[in-house]
């Protein structure tokens, strides 16, 4: 017979109260296998949610990914055709490359202009509140607007900033038209779109440095820089790499920045691999290799977190 | 003594249990067939219309499905999807058979779904249309349009050409007179680059279609194309090296201006408008999108090419059946219905296309739009798809159509730097991918 709680509540109940271990109660195995499977079967509910929500979804997707097929029907089965195509083919590795520098120039370009701000702001200056929320702005304005407004000040000859360029005779640069300069150009507008993110993160973190440890550097005779170097920046490493992390995961599955700004062009120069893989599979209907992307830049995002995470728990024991 | 309380009739288990079966019910009903093949009272169909053009549009076509429902037929409901991500939406309704019975949709979608095998044939309907004498109605080719192998795959509705536009003041402005080939655009070109305008305007930008189908207009007015006349990828040919030629060469003049390599089509629009753009291919309604009353931006009449040749892109824009119906017949009734009514639309100006129907096109109001009216005269008549000259199209131009293949081409064109051949050959490659 299946132990239940109402067997073994009461036998609880009984020693406890009468302390003489008159009833003998039941073994602990059966009294955690009842608890388990009240608790198991209480969760299961949400756990169904859970697998319905996250994990369906993806073996469906590996499925897809082995499969040459469209969103109706998945196909025949390809074995790892799908992922040698991707591997072999140009357009991944140049969406890979622009991935990576969109997603360094993104975490660390960010992280500087933060940082260095929530340095300033920590001086007292007036109206630094005021500041704090104006600066707040480029993360707060949807990516939309602010895209259609970067795309408003430089995307054709009659924009503002080519023709300020005109008048003082440094010709007319083509900010999205021009490879380089496109990449140039959205690496600068996720800085800009991020720095407040990172701002805020650096802000919280250094009102938790207590402000004795300079007095005592200074004693000591650190002078400016080595008190960033040697004591700011290892007091709160720990929130420095949980801000590259999470900035890196953004930057690599940031989406609208590119799609908005440049559609990943000209010629493929500022193509992510979310790009490529959303185009891949709605555009050219191809879903087999285009989730095949999706699975390998999740795989890379897993390996950047694991390392960073190792980051965070060596800061944590120094 | 907590545990000799009786039971109150719902314990854990029993209310375990009853969740369980609560949760089993929409997913039993879910699975349980529902194309029973009539239409009970209770039941309403689903037609998906797409967003063409002004906002009076969605509101004139529901009213005309809601009149059909009030006239005791089966009940429809009308629904707009959004031109973002239709494919997806499209697809994932039809794979978890909540799609609809009737629907608008991409140029070449019921092509890509009749393969798929989610596509109900017109066949019957075309041969009732026969019957009415309505089929005569349609401009000639409109329905052979939409025939394949297996039967029509749809029936069309409107024509959506690319068309040469001009802006008289600027031409006046530069001394240059309208094209009418290729040489003389060149010379226009020229003109106009020496006030700062452009003579080919273009949106280049990734993810739109202008520039790919620009150039492969270049392509059909030089009597060239992408495929061969049984549809096989055929686009290396000496024909359209000529028209990409010609294309480099108006990017080498900067009659292409160089920054239109990353035009939306917005900024395309706003060049028109802003007196940068002096001539351009375009879609039909470019005046009406640049609110134009004056005539100022006007059609022009079909390039000649090289070799003699005329020739342009027409998409045929189209409403399909699926198999996925509670009625065939009704969706066929309600489609016919659908098609004799659409003429509500022109008549209330609440869209600005091309229709494909004789009885529109004599419409007091059409016939005063000139542009239209020249478009249909002058257009229609030259006018060849994406599948030129095959006369049928195939599911593959779905993803040629919306696909990165022709725009990341149009890029390279327009970058200038490829030789033409290569381009081609590069295309070739990657169409054979998704083909």
């Amino acid at each position: 017979m299946t132990p239940t709680l109402t067997t073994a509540r009461p036998a609880r109940g009984r020693v406890g109260l009468a302390g003489r271990g008159a009833a003998t109660p039941p073994p602990a195995r059966s009294r955690i296998s009842a608890n388990a499977v009240i608790l198991l079967l209480m969760a299961l509910p949400s756990l169904l949610v859970i697998l319905l929500i996250n994990v369906y979804p993806l073996i469906y997707a590996a499925n897809q990914s082995v499969r040459m097929g469209s969103l109706i029907d998945a196909g025949p089965f390809v074995g790892a055709d799908n992922f040698a195509e991707v591997l072999t083919a140009e357009s991944f590795w140049q969406a890979a490359g622009f991935t990576v520098i969109f997603s360094v120039v993104g975490v660390f370009g960010s992280w500087v202009v933060g940082f260095a701000i929530a340095l300033m702001l920590r001086t007292r200056i007036p109206g630094a509140n005021t500041f704090k929320v104006l600066l707040l702005m480029p993360w707060v304005i949807p990516v939309v607007s602010s895209a259609m407004a970067w795309n408003w000040l430089i995307a054709t000859p009659s924009s503002p900033l080519p023709m300020m360029f005109e008048s003082l005779g440094l010709g007319r640069p083509l900010f999205l038209a021009d490879p380089v300069l496109a990449m140039i150009t959205v690496c600068l507008f996720k800085v800009w779109v991020s720095f407040p993110f990172m701002m805020l993160m650096m802000s919280s973190a250094l009102a938790g440095v207590d402000t004795n440890v300079y007095e005592a550097g200074k004693m000591d005779g650190a002078g400016r820089w080595q008190q960033l170097t040697q004591l700011t920046l290892p007091m709160i490493a720990r929130p420095i790499y949980i801000s590259w992390i999470l900035m890196a995961i953004f930057c690599v599955n940031d989406f609208t920045t590119v799609y908005l700004l440049t559609g990943g062009g000209p010629v493929g120069s500022t193509n992510t691999l979310l790009v490529l893989a959303y185009r891949t599979v709605f555009q050219d209907m191809r879903t087999g290799p285009g989730v095949a992307i999706a699975f390998l830049m999740t795989f890379v995002l897993v390996v950047i977190s694991v390392v960073l995470y190792r980051q965070i728990r060596k800061s944590s024991l120094q | 003594m907590e545990n000799s309380t009786p039971s109150n009739g719902f314990t854990r288990r029993g209310f375990l249990g009853f969740a369980g079966l609560a949760a089993s019910i929409p997913l039993l009903a879910s699975c349980a067939p529902n194309a029973s093949g009539t239409v009970d009272s209770d039941t309403v169909l689903k037609f998906w219309d797409m967003p063409w053009g002004a906002p009076e549009y969605s509101d004139t076509a529901a009213r005309i499905v809601t009149d059909y429902s009030k006239s005791g037929m089966p009940s429809w409901s009308y629904q707009t999807i959004q031109w973002n991500n239709f494919y997806q939406t499209f697809s994932s309704a039809i794979a978890s058979n909540t799609g609809p019975a009737v629907s608008g949709g991409g140029g070449f979608q019921a092509f890509q779904f009749a393969e798929l095998g989610k596509i109900a044939y017109a066949d019957n309907l075309v041969e009732t249309m026969k019957s009415s004498g309505s089929y005569d109605d349609f401009l000639p080719g409109t329905i052979d349009s939409m025939k394949t192998a297996d039967g029509y795959v749809a029936m069309p509705w409107a024509l959506d050409l690319r068309v040469f536009w001009y802006k008289q003041s600027l031409l006046e402005k530069a001394g240059a007179d309208v094209p009418t080939d290729w040489d003389s655009l060149v010379t226009t070109g020229k003109a106009l680059r020496k006030i700062g305008a452009s003579g080919f305007g273009i949106a280049g930008g990734s993810g739109y279609n202008h520039a790919p189908q620009a150039i492969i207009t270049l392509m059909l007015n030089n009597n060239g194309g992408l495929f061969d006349k049984d549809g096989n990828l055929d686009c290396v040919t000496e024909r359209n090296i000529e028209a990409i030629e010609f294309t480099k060469q108006l990017v080498a003049e900067n009659i292409i201006d160089p920054g239109m390599i990353s035009y939306s089509m917005d900024n395309l629009v706003s060049q028109w408008g802003d007196d940068k753009v002096g001539f351009g291919i375009h879609e039909p309604g470019l005046a009406l999108q640049l609110g134009d009353t004056t005539g100022d931006v006007s059609v022009a009449s079909p390039l000649t090419g090289p070799h003699g040749d005329t020739g342009t892109l027409m998409f045929v824009n189209n409403i399909m059946m699926y198999t996925e119906t509670p009625s065939q017949e009704a969706s066929e009734s309600f489609l016919e219905y659908y098609l004799d009514n659409m003429i509500t639309l022109w008549e209330d100006d609440a869209v600005s296309r091309i229709p494909v129907r004789q009885s529109i096109v004599d419409l007091p109001i059409f016939q005063g739009n000139t542009h239209f009216v020249k478009i249909v005269k002058e257009y229609q008549p030259i006018a060849k798809s994406y599948a030129y000259p095959a006369s049928a199209g195939f599911a593959g131009l779905a993803a040629v159509d919306g696909g990165m293949q022709l725009w990341q081409f149009a890029q390279t064109v327009l970058e200038g730097k490829t030789d033409a051949k290569k381009s081609l050959e590069d295309l070739s490659s990657e169409l054979a991918k998704v083909l």
